[in-house]
């Protein structure tokens, strides 16, 4: 059932800024995470004695029910109105503890984290007093801020029950039958002429040697005729604008110039003098200009391939598959087609590249003939490929009697990617099977490094290979060579459990290529606000927890698009993000956080600059008076029009300017020299700062880190009163230029710093004490790496310096200055 | 002799990155006509046996530094570096083949590892110019700074 959204209650427990502040500490242990570096206690006793603060406790684990109901008895025994948790992560755990705040009657936006795990524990392992101050002062940075935080209310906006599945390979099939299935529209978009994707050119699949085809087929002919399933082939997104669950997708439909009155009965073809390398067996035959891209083909239809037809920009030189269709379906006047969609969810599931073994000279591939990659086998050895699935080496077409394949090609290696690709260890056991099945005299050797069947009957069929002859070698070759005469080859190498070299003269070589990344992934990246972990393949919102959401909201991932996994993974994943994106669509509603502008209409100049900054258009002026004015449901709660404005007329709620300030003094309030304060936006670099802790990157104790929604928060001003504090240095850390949440908030993040740099420069100031990073949510060492760097410049300014730019900035420092 | 670990001349860490796939050995041109020690086993004892399991192996002055190993390497260790690291160690402790220490001490002499006359003569036969001269004063120099005659002497000390 479609559930309202909890309505939220406004008695005395939920203060305005009048109502004196009742704040409640938890510390947590974090079981020895956080309690084996931290001296919690201590932290608990310190928390204490800061003001406002009427009650403090310490639990092994906050986050278990026992902790949670703590948290609940506390609210009602001392009448709390604030809760801060110093735990780990907010973006980890703040959702469970909001609901603790709202199941105890507090409106859950007078929480507070304070993350001592991911950014403190967690990075300074071995310092457990730099460690233990410093998570004294992220709690009290985190007390300043609840002093002053206030009650929000969430508005909840419709959800468009409809859903978008980029990529119709066997994810993209099954996500979008499982949507379709619970009765939603799906938009299943495919960039070739048909579904099918990688599954549909491999010939069995591993470990149980079904035919790949025989089992797909029947699921594309479902989502081909499925009345919830609108298919669009030669299809790519290039736009989608809008949020959770309000999408509007602009797609480009490439026209076919083949009509749906297509029988594919290839009479055209015949016909055609066009040839070009077949695309889906690998290049290994050839195909006309006019196609049809495989037989078992969903949209069953032939298309015309453009850039090989001799009919140009309208002129039309050659009509002989015009001539020859009966069916009258050859239009070449067809055009492309813009579409817009509108859907509440997105589905990722756009697949991989195989790895091109060419720059590893070594193994002369496209050099020999002979030697070929898996996939080139795959085409080979199905029964629909080029030879009729009788296996032939390429040189003389005849069957070769010894072959080896070599394994980890263009995997966990610097010279190619890192990364174990997952699939080619079985995917060479069943490829050995099959030549066994049908030539059993062949013989069989595979050169491994590591055989990984960890899967269910993995390693049944691993044994079975073994047990038909198969020899495994362990051990890479260093080089082939070719014997010009035959063009049979040579693999010269070392035996490694027998210490001996080896030289087999083998008939042909399989080189068992690994999978990487699109090579155009980085378009959708930019189109959807997605991250990418340091391979290149889409990053999940969280690796454990949310495996299947990103880091915007609404847009899931299934398949090899997330990361290297076989069939069995892909279906699983596929169905996993239809349920995520299921759940989004069934409530039909879903709430926004209340994190949006407000304008006071009487601080407004009028001026019109955060109009022109802001990225969704969420602003604009009163006609009559020249007011700002907020459309609430379009602001996305970047925060870069109030750090814009001058005249503090924007009220950025949950972060606002006073907020961000109170936390800038707490943190300043002792040492301020020593310390580097760091502005880090939600989405890219505080989840960098994150996933250093999680990676356990050890980096100076002085970092003071505040979170904003995005570096297009950060006013100069909030910069310039550090300043005047005494902080040694600050950083203002966002996403990648284009990879900014918030559209492009983060070049004004750029702007403002340019201008800071250039202030502090007249002023005669050390102008590298304030630094611009941008650092994804993949990039931990890169974040340990700025602090080590900030710090040791620290260490380098001199007493005058500091005074000076206390000097400098001395007017900011009245704290009406920004608000 | 100041340096006595060959992981002052080579940063260990990078050992770690070998996964042994055997790249190396198997494009070993020496390794596999000697059938001898292949720079994998050498990378691998090096790291669990410590530097003394190799620097007494003769074979380890077979190594042409060709850089086949590292060219081919998947995780692009230098191994080159090791081995002449790891000959330097081995030299230290009077594993020095005597040829090894004719061309050095050659090198001192003439500027040059090999006996030059036979190349002049045949360069006469072509009409070309005689090899230029060779700045021996120089090379003795580096030699005395880096500390080869010192190390040779003390080799000569050992029974």
């Amino acid at each position: 059932m479609p559930q309202e959204p909890q309505a939220l209650k406004s008695d005395e427990r939920n203060p305005t800024a009048s109502t004196k502040p009742r704040i409640g500490v938890f510390v947590c242990h974090c079981g020895l995470n956080i309690g084996n570096t931290v001296d919690v206690e201590r932290v608990a006793r310190f928390a204490e004695g800061l003001p406002d603060v009427v009650f403090c406790g310490a639990n092994l684990y906050t986050c278990s029910e026992p902790g949670q109901e703590e948290i609940k008895k506390a609210v009602q025994d001392h009448g709390l109105n604030r809760v801060v948790v110093a735990s780990c992560s907010p973006r980890l755990h703040e959702t469970t503890f909001r609901a603790v705040c709202r199941e105890s009657g507090l409106n859950p936006y007078l929480f507070e984290m304070a993350n001592i795990r991911e950014h403190c524990s967690w990075v300074h392992l071995h310092d457990r007093e730099g460690a233990t101050s410093k998570a004294q002062d992220l709690v009290e940075m985190a007390v300043a801020r609840a002093r002053l935080l206030e009650p929000q209310t969430e508005i909840s906006v419709p959800v468009t029950q409809r859903a978008l599945v980029i990529g119709g390979g066997v994810a993209g099939i099954q996500a979008a039958l499982d949507l379709a299935d619970s009765g939603f529209k799906v938009y299943l978009v495919e960039r070739s002429a048909s579904i099918g994707g990688r599954m549909a050119q491999i010939d069995k699949t591993f470990p149980t040697m079904d035919c790949s085809i025989c089992i797909l087929a029947p699921k594309m002919v479902e989502v081909g005729r499925h009345p919830d399933i609108e298919l669009l082939t030669l299809s790519e997104v290039e736009q989608v604008e809008g949020y959770v669950g309000n999408f509007r997708v602009r797609v480009r439909k490439k026209a076919r110039y083949v009509t749906n009155a297509c029988t594919s009965c290839g009479d055209c073809a015949r016909v055609c003098p066009q040839i070009a390398p077949d695309e889906f067996n690998a290049g290994l035959s050839t195909r006309r200009g006019i196609f049809i891209p495989f037989a078992q083909a969903v949209p069953s239809s032939y298309v015309i391939d453009m850039n090989m037809c001799l009919n140009k920009e309208g002129i039309v030189a050659c009509d002989k598959c015009l001539q020859e269709c009966k069916a009258d379906c050859i239009d070449f006047s067809q055009g492309g087609k813009t579409l817009y969609l509108d859907v509440g969810a997105v589905i990722v599931a756009t697949g991989v590249d195989v790895y091109d073994p060419t720059p590893l000279t070594e193994f002369g591939y496209r050099r020999f003939p002979n030697v070929i990659t898996s996939l080139e086998f795959e085409r080979l050895i199905n029964a629909g490929g080029p030879s009729q699935g009788r296996l032939i080496r390429p040189s003389d077409r005849k069957t070769p009697r010894k072959v080896a394949f070599l394994q980890c090609i263009g995997s966990r290696s610097t010279r190619s990617n890192n990364y174990c690709s997952n699939i080619c260890c079985m995917n060479t056991i069943k490829d050995t099977l099959l030549i066994k099945e049908h030539w059993p005299d062949t013989e069989i050797k595979v050169f491994y490094i590591d055989i990984r069947a960890f899967g269910k009957g993995f390693e049944d069929l691993f044994r079975r290979a073994r047990r038909e002859g198969v020899e495994f070698i362990r051990g890479i070759p260093g080089e082939i060579v070719e014997d010009p005469d035959t063009n049979d080859l040579i693999l010269i190498g070392e035996n490694m459990h027998l210490g001996e070299w080896y030289k087999y003269q083998v008939d042909m070589a399989v080189l068992s290529v690994g999978i990487e990344p699109r090579n155009d992934s980085k378009v959708l990246q930019h189109i959807l606000n997605l991250n990418t972990c340091k391979d290149g393949f889409f990053l999940e919102a969280h690796p454990k927890l949310k495996p299947v959401d990103t880091a915007c909201r609404g847009v899931f991932l299934a398949g090899c698009a997330e990361g290297p996994k076989d069939i069995k993974d892909s279906v699983t994943q596929a169905s996993a993000a239809a349920s995520r994106a299921g759940i989004l669509l069934t409530k039909g509603q879903v709430t926004v956080e209340a994190v949006t502008a407000r304008v006071n209409p009487e601080l407004c100049k009028a001026c019109g600059a955060c109009v022109r900054v802001c990225p969704y258009h969420a602003i604009r002026r009163n006609e009559e008076t020249g007011v700002a004015e907020v459309i609430e449901a379009s602001c996305a709660g970047c925060g870069t029009c109030a750090a814009e404005c001058r005249f503090a007329a924007i009220h950025m709620r949950h972060f606002d300017d006073h907020q961000i300030l109170a936390q800038l003094e707490a943190a300043t309030r002792e040492h301020p020299t020593d310390k580097v304060v760091a502005f880090c936006c939600n989405w890219c670099s505080y989840a960098g700062a994150d996933f250093a802790g999680v990676s356990r990157i050890q980096y100076p104790t002085n970092a003071r880190i505040i979170r904003t929604m995005c570096s297009g928060r950060v006013h100069r001003d909030f910069v310039r009163y550090a300043f005047a504090r005494g902080a040694g240095a600050v950083l203002v850390s966002g996403c990648h230029p284009a990879d900014c949440h918030y559209i492009n908030a983060n070049m004004q993040t750029e702007k403002r710093v340019r201008r800071l740099w250039k202030e502090m420069k007249r002023y005669g100031l050390d102008s590298e004490r304030l630094q611009l990073a941008w650092v994804s949510a993949a990039e931990g060492q890169r974040f340990a790496g700025i602090m080590e760097r900030m710090s040791e410049h620290l260490k380098r300014i001199p007493e005058e310096e500091i005074l000076k730019t206390k000097q400098a900035y001395e007017r900011f420092l009245k704290a009406g200055a920004v608000a | 002799m100041t340096v006595q670990r060959v992981w002052t001349l080579f940063d260990r860490s990078q050992l770690y990155e070998c996964y042994e796939c055997s790249r190396c050995s198997g494009s070993c041109p020496v390794a596999l006509s000697l059938k001898g020690l292949g720079p994998r086993k050498i990378l691998l004892k090096c790291l669990q046996q410590g530097q003394e399991a190799v620097i007494e192996d003769p074979m380890l002055w077979y190594c042409t530094t060709c850089q086949v190993c590292e060219d081919r390497c998947p995780q692009r260790i230098p191994i080159p570096e090791l081995l002449t690291g790891l000959k330097n160690m081995a030299s230290r402790k009077g594993n020095l083949p005597e040829k090894i220490r004719f061309s050095v001490e050659k090198i001192a002499k003439t500027g040059r590892s090999v006996l030059a006359f036979r190349v002049e003569r045949e360069r006469e036969r072509y009409g070309l110019p005689p090899l230029p001269e060779v700045n021996t004063e120089e090379i003795s120099r580096i030699l005395a700074e880096t500390g080869f005659f010192r190390d040779l002497a003390a080799i000569d000390e050992k029974p």
